[in-house]
């Protein structure tokens, strides 16, 4: 056996190594072309000497209007090509939310407090208990302080109170971090997909930094998991209308008003695995920023499967028959997840034909393109761990690939649409993201969308001394059971 | 379990309770456990309690976000606290260090602290330690209770409810210095409690029998001390000077030995009004005196000693009681065995197995200060007192008093309470 598979390696080695020798002849065609050109014209001219240079100056007869007309149409071309191009987004940087140590909910607090609050429920409690010892989930994740009493208090002004914990918090880090003032905001984008108060959360990021009155703000909910790319899409958009400017991104996701105190099965489900965090980003399109930006984004694909009625309803709000209101994960999330990756979707192929282009030939390996030469880190939205498995499987990632994913499930649970910033935050904290890395972001949300962003990354990124991660990124990787012994 | 716990429900003049838990900011290794020793399993059905007052001055900006966070902090020193009581095969009760926490408790009430603190018998201050026994269901019941009353005025009460298996009286005391200390932003450092320092020295010979321990009917997962008679509390004041010095001739200048004194005051009252059976034997429970080191862990450390006097006590005088009371055997070796001997299968009670005296009158209660500023009153009592009853004593605000809680049956206290009154110890 072990000598059958050798050949295969090392033939899979000889066509990885072929692989990237294209991969980069490809990439850097243009400058290999050009520079044996320019050193055979360096060459010449140090051959032929000053007199013969200005003779064939001289002869190439040149007309004043043919000068002025030749000069006009390059400006012309060069013009229209620059004020064509889009504008480089920058991600200048990014802060994540990390809880305070008091908020925190070992397995076994979690276990007790579920048993005391739904103590006529034992199957309930049960099959709590049985999601909780498979989810991938540590012993520091952390739920807002209204959930911690037993019954928990989810009142609006708890809510509220949680909101400006996490938002407030991360902005203020973002602000230190960056050295923005507030009044150079330009456009801010919250989303939150589950709580909506009015005001808005944008209004209250807005009057509590005092922003400025003719500031572009947008308060997006409703949209899922992967509201964060919808964001970040969105200030795209704005960044190629509006030159100079700065868009904060809040992505967060409120726990408190949406702790389910029934006992329906599926529903129970949400409170087992989300988790309080949130993420403030901060993009621009400066020219200014292109030193100190830590990620240029290359590409943003977004997805929507509404149409089908089975993708629809897979993450559903609804009452139970006791009329307590939750989010119903169904079982069929799994099943519509593994398609809408697998390289038969026309939207990935999309994307990918923009990259491949530029790559790689897509057709070496049965219908998979290796993902892993397209792209050095991977950012899959730690929904759950089937997710991250699932995801695993259908692109052929290793387990260092869905490493960052993983951690960022075990140590802060399902935060939502912040996730995918925490995960990007390990990867830097782990010091592996090098200058010209790409990041390929994936984020799935209810509706069902898959959104994703590719990122290339600017310098080279120092390991961070603050930061969610800065005090036990040492720890880190763990091993994660299939099944944690409660 | 449930249905004492139910928010709002408070106990007496306390309202609006909501229960929460804390517990270590950081996670314990999985499979982590804690063996409680024989002497631990002998304590098992009893609970220590302990609350301070704070005047509105110090606590007024004194959230319950900084008490928590404070707690989290005293909880990862001493992680082992949090974890929850499961059984061997055997049946031997353990630990299973599980992080999963203390039960923190928030309530309202409707005094002032002054209000409060004027009421003549300070057990009162029951109501401000949230209590529930360990069980039905061990694995589930906490082991640390916390409670922060918040009074009309701003002040705020803070006690803890302890389960005895865990550690004595002195550890609890300092636990809660630990946490004083924590939230005025010090750095504190618990020793780890290894089996080595748990030890406690030999003696020559080992008491085979010990008086002070005395078997109960099994009590099975709900740790109840069972009980015939209805128990009463009262808790009161005295001042060395006036109240007890005059019953012990002084040699010039010498410490007279306050707590022997009172307690052989309070022996003889008791005496006098328990005719069958008369308290010939009496347990005392100080901090060991060989014990040099200051306390720095979470044990049970506590000398657990046993007088016996062969006279009739009602008639003695404080001086011989006081004697005998210097000759007390140390019986902790012969109560650890007595447990080790059936693996922890047998229920035992120590407060109250005989009259018990407990002296904690060397512990500085005062030192657990918020915003630079002692507490205004300290309260400590047992709960699941056997039928002999407890004594309590320690250190009042003031130096040169002392606080006494006593537990006794119903239908002795208000004789015991006249006794007082014709010795002096308390007022009419």
């Amino acid at each position: 056996m072990p000598r059958e598979q050798m050949p295969e390696f090392s033939s899979s080695v000889k066509l990885k190594y072929v692989k990237l020798g294209f991969q980069y002849l490809v990439d850097h065609f243009l400058s290999l072309l050009l520079i044996p050109i320019m050193a055979i014209i360096a060459i010449e001219l140090l051959r032929m000497g000053p007199e013969e240079i200005l003779n064939v100056w001289k002869s190439l007869h040149f007309d004043l209007v043919y000068l002025l007309c030749s000069c006009f149409f390059v400006i012309f071309i060069s013009s229209v090509y620059f004020i064509s191009k889009p504008r480089t987004v920058y991600l200048v940087d990014y802060c994540c939310y990390k809880p305070p140590v008091s908020c925190r909910v070992p397995f076994a607090t979690f276990m007790e407090h579920s048993r005391l609050i739904l103590n006529d429920k034992p199957k309930s409690v049960e099959f709590q208990m049985r999601i909780l010892e498979r989810s991938g989930l540590g012993e520091e994740t952390c739920l807002p302080p209204a959930i911690h009493y037993i019954p928990p208090t989810p009142t609006m002004d708890e809510a509220r109170s949680e909101a400006q914990m996490v938002i407030f918090t991360a902005m203020d880090d973002l602000f230190k971090k960056t050295d923005l003032m507030p009044k150079d905001i330009d456009i801010l984008i919250v989303n939150c997909s589950l709580f909506s108060p009015t005001p808005s959360l944008s209004a209250m990021v807005i009057n509590k930094y005092k922003l400025r009155s003719n500031i572009k703000s947008f308060n997006l909910s409703g949209m899922g998991c992967s509201a964060g790319l919808i964001s970040v899409d969105l200030a795209r958009d704005l960044l190629q209308v509006h030159p100079n400017s700065n868009a904060i991104i809040v992505s967060t996701e409120i726990i408190t008003p949406n702790y389910y105190k029934g006992n329906e099965r599926a529903m129970l489900l949400p409170n087992c695995l989300f988790r309080m965090g949130s993420a403030a980003i901060l993009m621009s399109n400066h020219r200014s920023d292109r030193w100190r930006a830590k990620y240029k984004l290359s590409h943003l694909v977004r997805t929507h499967r509404g149409a089908d009625d089975k993708s629809y309803y897979c993450v559903y709000e609804q009452e139970d028959k006791d009329g307590n209101i939750g989010i119903n994960l169904s079982k069929d999330l799994m099943a519509i997840a593994g398609p809408l990756v697998l390289p038969a979707s026309e939207q990935l192929l999309f994307l990918l034909s923009l990259i491949g282009r530029k790559i790689f030939n897509p057709k070496w390996k049965p219908y998979i393109p290796d993902f892993k030469l397209a792209f050095e880190h991977f950012c899959i939205h730690a929904g759950g761990r089937a997710v991250i498995d699932e995801l695993q499987k259908n692109l052929q990632l290793s387990g260092e690939h869905v490493e960052a994913s993983r951690m960022t499930l075990h140590r802060f649970g399902n935060t939502s649409s912040s996730s995918l910033w925490y995960e990007l935050s390990y990867i830097e904290s782990k010091g592996r993201m090098r200058r010209g890395d790409r990041v390929w972001q994936i984020a799935f949300g209810s509706g069902f969308k898959c959104n994703s962003a590719v990122w290339k990354c600017n310098r080279t990124i120092k390991t961070p001394k603050d930061g969610p991660w800065s005090d036990c990124i040492d720890r880190y990787p763990v091993f994660i059971p299939e099944v944690v012994k409660l | 379990m449930g249905q004492s716990q139910e928010k709002g429900q408070g106990q007496g003049s306390i309202y609006n309770m909501k229960l929460s838990t804390v517990g270590a900011t950081r996670p314990t290794e999985t499979g982590t456990t804690h063996e409680p020793t024989g002497l631990d399993l002998a304590m098992k059905l009893h609970y220590l309690k302990a609350a301070y007052i704070y005047t509105p001055e110090m606590a007024r900006d004194l959230s319950v976000t900084h008490v928590k966070e404070a707690m989290f902090k005293l909880f990862d020193q001493i992680a082992w606290t949090t974890g929850r009581l499961w059984r061997r095969d055997s049946g031997r009760p353990y630990i299973k260090c599980n992080d999963c926490g203390a039960r923190f408790v928030e309530g309202e009430c409707n005094f002032t602290v002054e209000e409060w603190l004027s009421k003549p018998d300070r057990s009162v201050d029951e109501f401000l330690v949230y209590h529930q026994p360990v069980g039905p269901e061990l694995p589930f019941s906490p082991l640390i209770y916390v409670q922060m009353t918040r009074f009309k005025c701003r002040g705020l009460a803070l006690a803890l409810s302890w389960a005895n298996i865990m550690g004595d009286s002195f550890s609890l005391l300092y636990a809660f210095n630990l946490w004083a200390k924590v939230l005025s932003g010090d750095k504190i450092n618990a020793l780890e409690t290894s089996t080595m320092d748990r030890r406690f020295p030999k003696t020559n010979p080992t008491v085979k029998d010990p008086k002070s321990i005395k078997q109960v009917d099994p009590v099975g997962d709900l740790w109840i001390t069972p009980n015939n008679k209805k128990m009463a509390r009262y808790c009161f004041n005295l001042t060395v000077a006036d109240q007890i010095s005059p019953h012990f001739p002084t040699n010039g200048d010498d410490q007279i030995p306050v707590f022997e004194i009172l307690a052989g005051i309070i022996w003889k009252s008791i005496a006098k009004v328990r005719e069958a059976p008369e308290p010939l034997t009496v347990t005392i429970i100080r901090k060991d005196p060989n014990d040099l080191k200051p306390i720095r862990s979470i044990r049970n450390s506590q000398m657990i000693s046993s007088v016996h006097v062969d006279f009739p006590v009602a008639e003695a005088s404080v001086e011989e009681l006081v004697r005998c009371m210097e000759r007390a055997t140390d019986e902790r070796c012969g109560i650890d065995e007595m447990e080790e001997r059936c693996d922890g299968s047998l229920d035992y009670i120590v407060y109250g197995a005989k009259l018990t005296f407990v002296d904690l009158s060397e512990v500085d209660l005062y030192e657990a200060r918020v915003m630079g500023k002692s507490p205004e009153s300290v309260y400590c009592n047992v709960e699941g007192i056997g039928e002999e009853g407890l004594v309590v004593v320690y250190a009042a605000a003031k130096s040169d008093e002392r606080v006494v809680t006593m537990t006794l049956p119903q239908e002795e206290m208000d004789w015991v309470k006249s006794e007082f009154g014709k010795c002096g110890l308390i007022n009419g």
